[in-house]
């Protein structure tokens, strides 16, 4: 999937991911896709939950090379 | 009182606890219960559905511990929590340090012991250095410090007529009510008014495994007064005194886990020292460890993990520290004051709660205003 800008998270507790995401979609335009990479396990829980409360949707999520990946798309 | 022999009801309190935490730590595990998460989740996003899982495990605990005190089952003024000198500084400043070091590690001491059951060896590393400055703050460099400035500034409310701590106590002597009956009437209202607050909401009671989740965290904290208070409660044959077998405190206690990881510790490390025992805490801190490996093994999320960089590591180290001199210094962590210590209805365990969720808003507070400035 194309995406527009890219978080790291990787390595990264519990709330870093979600403070580092709801920055870099702070930054975008609307319509633009963020790819979230991750390797909390508690990001899996978190981050959708996150796209449902701010109203960001979480378009795709999976895992790649051992790390979580997650697509949000900025509303 | 158990007539039971002493070695049986010592060993009936271990592994009882190891029991109970065993299901404390595979719900915790599955349903995501974290109390840093839950501040978190509030602070970032607006959402309280962990927190009312929170909530109802507290409404759950303060009403099921309500009753066994009002039944007689147990002696809610000789915890810890009760004892009616506070040390307010201490629970102020132990519980804001711990409430940032919890914010920083990522999570709280239960968090880290279920990350540990789920494959975390970055939360071996957390919780082996939380245990040794928890050690440190109770007979350590620490403790120096916390004996000689934070704990002589203290309350001392037996001073005033009070019995202990409790709501029930306050209520007597401030309103003039029957102590027993009025601390049960403040669990029962305060229990309803936090599970009202959690159960309102139609998307959370849509969550079968927060609800349940909650209903169950609380009950186990009961569980474990009951164990410890009623249960373990006996008589030393030898010197004909009743005590509390198998509690480091030598009282009744319910789940905590910072001043246990110590514990544990020193048992690892003193072996040979016949004069340590294994004991319901360290017990507790090994349960919730195995309860989370199996279910995170049984719904396939175990997952080995790392330090991904310096600068993870360095931070993971700091909370640890401050988990640890805070946890002990507050005489408690957030389900050791959060859960087990507000269950008492002890207001020093308020006054510790309040300074934890202080110092971990704030904290995610200004992580979130670092980021903004990166």
């Amino acid at each position: 999937m194309n995406f527009d800008k890219e978080v790291d998270a990787s390595g990264l507790a519990c709330p870093m991911p979600i403070v580092k995401t709801k920055k870099a979609l702070a930054d975008m335009g609307a319509g633009q896709v963020l790819r979230v990479l991750a390797t909390d396990p508690g990001s899996l829980e978190d981050l959708p939950v996150f796209a449902e409360q701010t109203g960001n949707p979480l378009l795709q999520s999976g895992e790649e090379a051992g790390r979580y990946v997650f697509y949000f798309r900025k509303a | 009182m158990n007539d039971a022999a002493p070695a049986n009801l010592t060993q009936l309190v271990i592994w009882g606890g190891f029991a109970l935490a065993f299901v404390f730590g595979a719900i915790a595990q599955r349903s995501n219960f974290c109390t840093m998460g839950a501040l978190s989740d509030i602070v970032n996003m607006g959402h309280w559905g962990r927190m009312r899982m929170w909530l109802l495990a507290m409404g759950v605990a303060m009403i099921g511990t309500g009753l066994l005190a009002w039944t007689g089952a147990v002696d809610l003024s000789k915890t810890v929590a009760q004892r009616p000198v506070m040390p307010i500084l201490s629970l102020l400043v132990g519980g804001a340090v711990f409430g940032v070091g919890m914010t920083i590690a990522g999570g709280c001491a239960n968090r880290n012991l279920v990350r540990l059951g789920s494959g975390s060896l970055r939360s071996l590393v957390v919780l082996m250095v939380m245990g040794i400055a928890a050690y440190m703050t109770l007979k350590g460099l620490f403790a120096a410090g916390r004996a000689a400035w934070l704990d002589p500034v203290a309350i001392d409310l037996g001073a005033s007529g009070w019995k202990d701590q409790g709501l029930g106590s306050a209520l007597s002597r401030l309103g003039g009510l029957e102590a027993r009956g009025a601390q049960l009437g403040a669990a029962v209202v305060l229990g309803l008014g936090l599970l009202g607050f959690a159960l309102k909401d139609a998307r959370f009671r849509g969550n079968l495994w927060q609800v349940l989740g909650g209903l169950m965290l609380g009950g186990l904290v009961v569980a474990a007064w009951y164990l410890t208070g009623h249960l373990g409660f006996g008589e030393n044959q030898e010197t004909l005194e009743t005590v509390f077998h198998g509690t480091n405190s030598r009282t009744l206690e319910s789940m905590s886990f910072v001043g246990p990881t110590a514990y544990g510790l020193e048992l690892l490390m003193l072996w040979t020292d016949k004069s340590l025992h294994a004991s319901f805490g360290i017990a507790s801190v090994l349960g919730v460890v195995a309860g989370a490996a199996v279910v995170s093994l049984a719904t396939g999320k175990f997952r080995w993990e790392g330090f991904a960089s310096l600068g993870d590591l360095r931070s993971q180290l700091i909370g640890a520290v401050l988990m640890g001199f805070g946890g002990v210094t507050a005489l408690g962590c957030t389900i050791g004051q959060g859960l087990s210590g507000v269950s008492t209805l002890a207001i020093g365990s308020f006054i510790a709660l309040a300074a934890i969720v202080l110092g971990s808003v704030l904290t995610l507070k200004w992580l979130l205003w670092r980021a903004e400035r990166a």
